[in-house]
């Protein structure tokens, strides 16, 4: 580990892990509405962020769609995944312990990642369509990630928008303060639950979508996924959205740091290591944020 | 009855047969073990092929590097694996409930990188070699002692105030705190107590292979079949992990070996229907029915 | 001399709140909803994580211990929701709190089920009991370590009169045998007969404190629940 690190290094990194940051704050957005609104562990999000992959790669190569614009197909089409994912069987167990809703999600996803195993096969696939970076002063802006993290900068901000602004979104908000609250005030729960899943899982996909332009594609890349969303969310605080901004950018830097002293293999630990850390340290996450 | 039908099999049994039946103790032994910790205190661990995996290898390198006689090699697989649990219980336990799982879920990927850091040791990616040795039928009879002891070891918690205390976490922990329940170190206990096994069984399965590459010993393949073994046959019971392993390692052998792909998807399924019909497992459906002691 | 006292500063829902408690005496605390009665139990037990103060018993400080520990010093507490183990019978409910013989465990189980005459129900699951009768096992269990300091979350709630009765004669004979006992009750018939000293909280702060009948009619009190 001997490595000169220069302060343009430092830049560089900082800035990678900005640039990842966002599209983990993205995924982990949905993961946190999940949890914030129904209480639920969603460990299929991984698997639903890969299928959001899928789609954008078979849009780009069997239709010619240009790889960004897929975003318009795999974002509808995901969430009604996620809605008949919760209508069929996620709503069952949104009221029982969360161990139940923890091992279904868990069937689920195994489920998922084996049907695309069968349906994909496990060959890596790859969209190449952006390719190099930009240079700014010394400083490289790979160009995949800098588009990757303007959308997801942009669909993250739109979904902030939407929760802050219009009527559906504060009753998601509200749902997910107090459901006995929100069902006396005349919200539909069932229907908040509905589209909350739903919502969630097009943000997953518009992650993935974003993500199959930047690594490889098959069907296991979702898993890791899954986890580092969950990161994001301790890192920011169980059920505070604005905190999984936060935790995807912390997440993001330090992985990215982690990388200069440590070599690629290892700085997949870290997150695992940081997850263990923060949850040790401060079980409510770094801004607080209302307990399990 | 049965128990002597399975002592003398390898003197009849084909070599597959024997090989079978031995996997079949492996999933016995492996599945009762997560049930120790998952299936009683509700703490479910999504990692727990870990210490299959950290056992095997501890094992093989004992084996290999030390020359150990394989027996001894297994039994010290298992100390690791304990050791291991230590390590990781006494930071991941402190965690409530959802928390842990989730700590274990990134418990697996963490694993597999660290042995193919640690290269030197473990050969890395290129895998460990053992001397080649035709242990099958020691092999046998070892691991099924091992599913014996797991499934006696079972019983004697689930008919033990310890073992109620276990339960009791898994039924409300902050009331059993509450009760003066040092749930803390009940779970470390259970933790140790279920890695263990998979641990010794690692050592024996490094054996009978002869060869260990990590995507061979830390699959989140395994961790998925003890999991549906144990829910389908119904956790927190004795027998149910037993009849989950024997049910699913037939229906795999006869049915699904076939079709090879399906056999995740196939879980997955089995996993939903369980948690969302019979949370209980069949077991627990059996105990409801017939008002089965809770100690089946 | 067992005596506890408790402060508590800066807890979010508690404000600097004292109380001494002394054995052989039946407590009340009492305030509107939301005014940090079962935070404060919390904070005792140890549930809770205060931000500052202390509880002290027997003695001791026993703030900032976890809640296992001061539950094995001599704290028992029920809980505003029924909380027995469901898949439990009731006898294991009980046989789960002691350690050491399992015979004395059974012997004093058997004893305290049939103190509120459930002796009969020892092998039922909790969970299949009725709602009362749950009360009852829950009670008792609290009792299996005989904690010094008794802790009661609203032991009326959803009860009957003929159990209700009997709980509040239990509570009377756990008050006869020297414990310290302090319940958190909104039924103010059940505070006014049962009490003998009675403290208030509103917002987190104690706004009075003494014999029911003094409280009262005391007018801070009076408009902490109907004032505003």
């Amino acid at each position: 580990m001997n490595v000169v690190i220069t302060p343009a290094m430092v830049g560089q990194v900082i800035l990678s892990g900005l640039l990842a940051g966002a599209l983990y704050a993205l995924v982990a957005l949905g993961l946190a509405l999940i949890f914030g609104v129904m209480r639920v562990i969603n460990v299929a999000h991984g698997p639903l962020l890969m299928l959001g992959a899928y789609t954008t790669w078979f849009a780009y190569h069997r239709l010619g769609m240009n790889p960004y614009l897929t975003l318009l197909v795999s974002m509808p089409l995901l969430f009604l995944v996620g809605a008949l994912l919760q209508r069929t069987l996620v709503f069952r167990v949104v009221d029982a312990p969360e161990l139940s809703s923890l091992l279904l999600t868990f069937g689920v996803s195994i489920a998922l990642v084996n049907l695309a195993q069968l349906a994909f096969t496990s060959d890596l696939r790859s969209i190449e369509y952006i390719g190099g970076s930009w240079m700014v002063g010394s400083f490289a802006f790979a160009k995949s990630r800098t588009i990757a993290f303007g959308f997801a900068a942009g669909i993250t901000a739109a979904a902030f928008l939407f929760l802050q602004k219009t009527r559906l979104g504060k009753a998601i908000r509200a749902t997910s303060q107090s459901r006995e609250v929100a069902m006396v005030c005349g919200i539909d729960v069932q229907r908040i639950h509905l589209i909350t899943f739903g919502l969630a899982t097009a943000l997953a996909a518009a992650g993935g979508s974003l993500l199959s332009l930047i690594v490889a594609i098959q069907p296991e890349m979702g898993q890791v996924w899954t986890f580092k969303s969950f990161l994001v969310i301790v890192l920011g605080g169980a059920g505070n959205y604005p905190g999984a901004l936060l935790g995807g950018m912390l997440l993001g830097l330090v992985e990215q740091i982690a990388s200069l002293f440590l070599t690629t293999q290892l700085s997949e630990a870290v997150a695992y290591v940081l997850l263990v850390l923060v949850l040790l340290v401060r079980p409510a996450g770094l801004l607080g944020g209302r307990q399990t | 009855m049965v128990g002597i039908a399975l002592a003398v099999y390898p003197l009849f049994g084909t070599g597959y047969g024997v090989r079978a039946m031995l996997q079949l103790f492996m999933w016995v032994a492996l599945a009762g073990s997560w049930n120790l910790i998952s299936g009683l205190t509700g703490y479910v661990s999504f990692g727990h092929v870990a210490f299959f995996g950290a056992g095997a290898y501890a094992a093989a390198i004992l084996i290999v590097k030390g020359g150990w006689p394989w027996a001894l090699a297994a039994l010290a697989g298992g100390a690791v694996a304990s050791g291991l649990a230590l390590l990781i219980g006494a930071t991941c336990l402190r965690l409530k409930g959802p928390y842990f799982a989730i700590a274990m879920l990134g418990l697996n990927e963490v694993l597999r990188v660290l042995v193919s850091y640690f290269e030197g040791l473990t050969g890395g990616g290129l895998g460990l070699s053992l001397p080649t040795l035709d242990a099958t039928v020691a092999i046998y009879y070892a691991m099924g002692a091992m599913a014996a002891l797991v499934t006696l070891v079972a019983y004697v918690i689930v008919t033990s105030r310890f073992g109620l205390r276990l339960m009791t976490i898994r039924e409300d922990e902050v009331a059993a705190e509450a009760l003066g329940i040092d749930a803390f170190r009940h779970k470390i206990y259970a933790f140790l107590l279920s890695a263990t096994g998979p641990g010794i069984v690692g050592g024996l399965f490094a054996r009978d292979q002869g060869y260990l590459e990590p995507i061979s010993v830390f699959p989140l393949a395994m961790t998925i079949t003890m999991i549906v073994m144990t829910l389908f046959g119904g956790k927190g019971t004795v027998w149910g992990p037993v009849l989950g392993a024997v049910t699913l390692f037939v229906l795999q052998e006869v049915v699904w070996a076939r079709f090879i792909y399906v056999h995740q998807l196939l879980f997955g399924a089995i996993i939903v229907v369980v948690v969302l019909f019979m949370p209980r497992g069949v077991l627990g459906l059996l105990q409801l029915k017939y008002r089965l002691p809770r100690t089946i | 001399m067992r005596d506890l006292h408790k402060s508590f500063g800066g807890v979010r829902a508690v404000a600097g709140v004292s109380l001494t408690l002394e054995p052989g005496r039946i407590y009340g605390l009492i305030g509107p909803n939301g005014s940090g009665k079962t935070t404060l139990f919390n904070c005792i037990t140890g549930a809770e994580r205060r931000d500052s103060g202390d509880v002290v018993l027997h003695g001791r400080r026993v703030a900032g211990l976890a809640p296992h520990r001061i539950a094995q010093l001599g704290v028992g507490r029920t809980f505003q929701v029924i909380r027995v183990f469901p898949e439990l019978t009731a006898l294991e409910n009980l046989l789960v709190v002691t350690t050491g013989s399992h015979a004395a465990a059974e012997a004093r189980a058997r004893e305290l089920l049939a103190f509120v005459r459930l002796d009969g129900l020892a092998h039922e699951y909790a969970g299949n009991l009725s709602y009362g009768q749950q009360k009852l096992v829950e009670f008792v269990r609290m009792l299996m370590r005989d904690p010094s300091l008794v802790l009661l979350d609203e032991p009326a709630a959803g009860v009957n009169r003929t159990l209700l009765n009997e709980l509040l004669d239990a509570v009377r004979r756990l008050r006869d045998a020297g414990k310290t006992v302090l319940l958190v009750e909104h039924d103010m018939k059940v505070v006014m007969g049962l009490c003998e000293f009675v403290f208030v909280l509103d917002h987190g702060e104690k706004i009075a404190e003494g014999p029911p009948g003094v409280v009262q009619a005391d007018e801070r009190v009076i408009e902490a629940y109907f004032g505003r």
